[in-house]
């Protein structure tokens, strides 16, 4: 807790008030033309109709889930090395972000599987995968959540979510494997639809725009996170008394 | 030095019979309830045998290394460890080691009476043996780094099961599949290469994650 | 004779904890050198043994250092850690095991008692009286017994800083004596002692220092 941490996290509570309105306002109207371009502009599949579109919430989740959980990885160990305070509310916040986008690329992945495999759910390796990420999520929200002193659950989660990290690869590799061995009839492409650039525009589009949602997300959380932290000190009762 | 560490381990083992038979009884326990509730019929067993056997064995693994360091933590012998000069990545490695040889050991012996039981042919246990003898000491070491990870808090039941579980996949996965391999005909080779590259992995780290593991949760 | 040059300075400035948000101790200054004796006094809750901790280098300090002949006590070259030897109120004692073998057992953890130390773990048995005790299980000793078990370790240690915490919690007075008069010893040659207690049994003892601590 030394003073120019102490600077560092007043400096960001402070500066990025402002900046997290504009940004959560622009990613909500920047997702909606996102929306309208996926679902209305962009041309039909001509293998799966119109179902495939849900691909443009699906794909970008899923993209998200990823990223936030290496993001989420790295910052813990930036903050279990280097001490930075700012990493760790990070490190910690990334949890229920990357686990909301995980849930929502399962849900999107299992009402697309209705039409295209007739049953909502199939054990496939990247509905599995995903699954499993989801489970490394919410072990690492139970386990900070099951501490009382939240220093030490940054510390304990933080070297979790590493491991974590480490062990991704190799759950992932191995889950392709277990797909391979008792590969079903069932087994379709989703992430490389017959791909055509005005279909892959959107999708990288809304890439972005789920990247921004992050963005705008992670400020808020690091900014509830920053306060429940310096709740007692006393910069944070001269803010809220001003 | 080293010995001495053996000594103490073997003598709180031996002391206490129960922690090598309690492990074996639990694993013939849940292995029997399987016939019970699916039905005897021999085709079906020949075909979720090595699941049936996993399951086990992570089950067991969890419930014997649920609470490795409790008792040392509550007795403050973890804070000596941490206070010492000397290495203590020895000891947790020489604690890894016996805690293995006697909650998975006793099962891998018995494997035969297991294949008797299930009818495996002679082939498959022998690799459902070597799966165990290279799988279970990575269940094992991954099981007791979630007894460090949750060795601060006063109540931690289910917790480390639920946080260390997918990280038992692809030990799981690999095993299993061995076994499903080598009933179907199939080389299995792959497999075990696998596996025995995950345990050198895992291994020879684990002493140096579970002393900075403790020194976390000893710092409250 | 190499231990009687080794000289040992430890200070510690401003040292602040928190724990869970909660301040434990604040801005704690402690200067010691060989031959010295510190007595952390104070109640229930005041953070002695906390403060035990952070000198033992387990408890981390949010503010302020602790410095052993002007190195950071957490830095890589710090010769601390072969210094010390720590005892917790709580006694490292391994229920299963009996009093010899725990002594054994602790020897593995301290290099200065050195390999084939029979003799000496008698001599320290015997030294707190419970040698006639040795093949009792310590689940089967009194609670006086486990603590004199765990201070045998003392005498078996070659340890320059002896860090203690609330040793004399069920102790007679007799075994209290020899205790002191261990200590007296230790100064003598050199050693440093830091014991947090909640009684002042210091007064034959030479070169005190007090650390008086209130709770927060």
């Amino acid at each position: 807790m030394n003073i120019s941490k102490i600077a560092n996290l007043k400096f960001f509570y402070t500066k990025t008030q402002r900046i997290s309105i504009y940004l959560s306002f622009s990613t909500f109207v920047l997702f909606c033309i996102g929306i309208y371009w996926g679902l209305f502009i962009a041309p039909e599949d001509y293998l799966q109709g119109n179902s495939y579109r849900i691909m443009y919430v699906h794909v970008p989740a899923a993209w998200l889930s990823l990223q936030t959980y290496m993001i989420m990885a790295v910052t813990a160990f930036i903050a279990l090395v280097w001490k930075i305070k700012i990493m760790e509310i990070i490190s910690i916040q990334c949890a229920p972000i990357g686990a909301f986008f995980t849930i929502i690329a399962l849900v999107t992945g299992m009402i697309w599987g209705k039409p295209t495999w007739g049953t909502y759910w199939v054990w496939d390796a990247r509905l599995t995968s995903e699954l499993i990420l989801l489970f490394l999520y919410i072990g690492v929200i139970v386990l900070y959540s099951s501490f009382v002193d939240k220093r030490q659950a940054i510390k304990i989660t933080s070297l979790l979510s590493i491991i974590g990290l480490i062990n991704i690869p190799i759950i992932h590799y191995s889950v392709e494997w277990w797909n391979t061995l008792h590969q079903g009839p069932t087994v379709t492409k989703f992430d490389k639809p017959s791909a055509h650039i005005t279909m892959l525009l959107p999708l990288l589009y809304m890439f972005i725009v789920f990247n921004l949602y992050f963005l705008a997300v992670m400020i808020q959380r690091i900014r509830l996170g920053i306060y429940i932290r310096e709740k007692n000190s006393k910069w944070m009762e001269d803010l809220s008394n001003d | 030095m080293i010995n001495i560490l053996i000594k103490k381990e073997l003598s709180l083992y031996f002391r206490n019979l129960n922690n090598i038979f309690l492990p074996l009884i639990f694993f013939f326990l849940i292995i029997s309830i399987f016939p019970l509730v699916l039905g005897p019929e021999k085709t079906l067993f020949n075909k979720i045998i090595p699941g049936v056997i996993w399951i086990t064995a992570i089950l067991t693994t969890l419930l014997t290394s649920n609470n490795f360091f409790k008792e040392d933590f509550n007795a403050g012998i973890i804070e000596t460890y941490l206070t010492s000069d000397v290495s203590i990545e020895i000891v947790l490695f020489i604690r890894i080691i016996v805690c293995w040889i006697f909650t998975c050991l006793p099962i891998v012996i018995f494997i035969p009476i297991v294949s008797i039981l299930f009818d495996i042919t002679f082939q498959s246990s022998i690799v459902i043996l070597l799966t165990l003898v290279i799988g279970t000491p990575i269940l094992i070491s991954i099981g007791i780094f979630g007894s460090a990870l949750t060795l601060g808090l006063a109540k931690n039941n289910i917790l480390t099961p639920v946080i260390i579980i997918p990280f038992y996949i692809p030990v799981l996965i690999f095993s299993a599949s061995a076994i499903q391999s080598v009933s179907a005909g199939l080389p299995y080779d792959m497999q075990i290469y696998i596996l025995a590259s995950l345990l050198t992995l895992v291994l020879p780290t684990m002493p140096y994650l579970l002393k900075y593991t403790l020194e976390i949760s000893i710092n409250n | 004779m190499d231990d009687a040059l080794n000289k040992i300075e430890i200070s510690v400035n401003s040292a602040t904890c928190y724990k869970n948000n909660n301040l434990i101790f604040e801005d704690i200054n402690i200067e010691l050198k060989n031959g010295d004796f510190m007595l952390i006094i104070g109640p229930n809750g005041c953070g002695k043994t906390t403060l035990i901790k952070s000198l033992c280098g387990i408890q981390k300090l949010e503010f302020g250092n602790i410095l052993i002949n002007n190195l950071d006590i957490h830095s890589k070259n710090s010769e601390y850690i072969e210094n010390i030897i720590y005892l917790g109120h709580k006694n490292s004692l391994n229920n299963d095991l009996s009093v010899q073998e725990n002594l054994e057992y602790l020897s593995v953890f301290d290099s200065s008692v050195g390999s084939n130390n029979f003799d000496k773990i008698k001599n320290a048995m015997d030294y707190f009286n419970i040698y006639k005790y040795k093949d009792y299980m310590i689940s089967d000793l009194s609670e006086g017994n486990r603590k004199r078990t765990s201070l045998a370790r003392l005498v078996l240690s070659k340890k320059k800083i002896w860090l203690l915490d609330e040793p004399l919690s069920f102790l007679d007075n007799n075994i209290l004596d020899s205790f002191v008069s261990l200590i007296k010893r230790h100064q003598a040659n050199d050693g440093i002692v830091i014991v947090s207690t909640h009684y002042d049994f210091s007064k034959s003892i030479s070169n005190v220092k007090y650390l008086k601590m209130e709770t927060k």
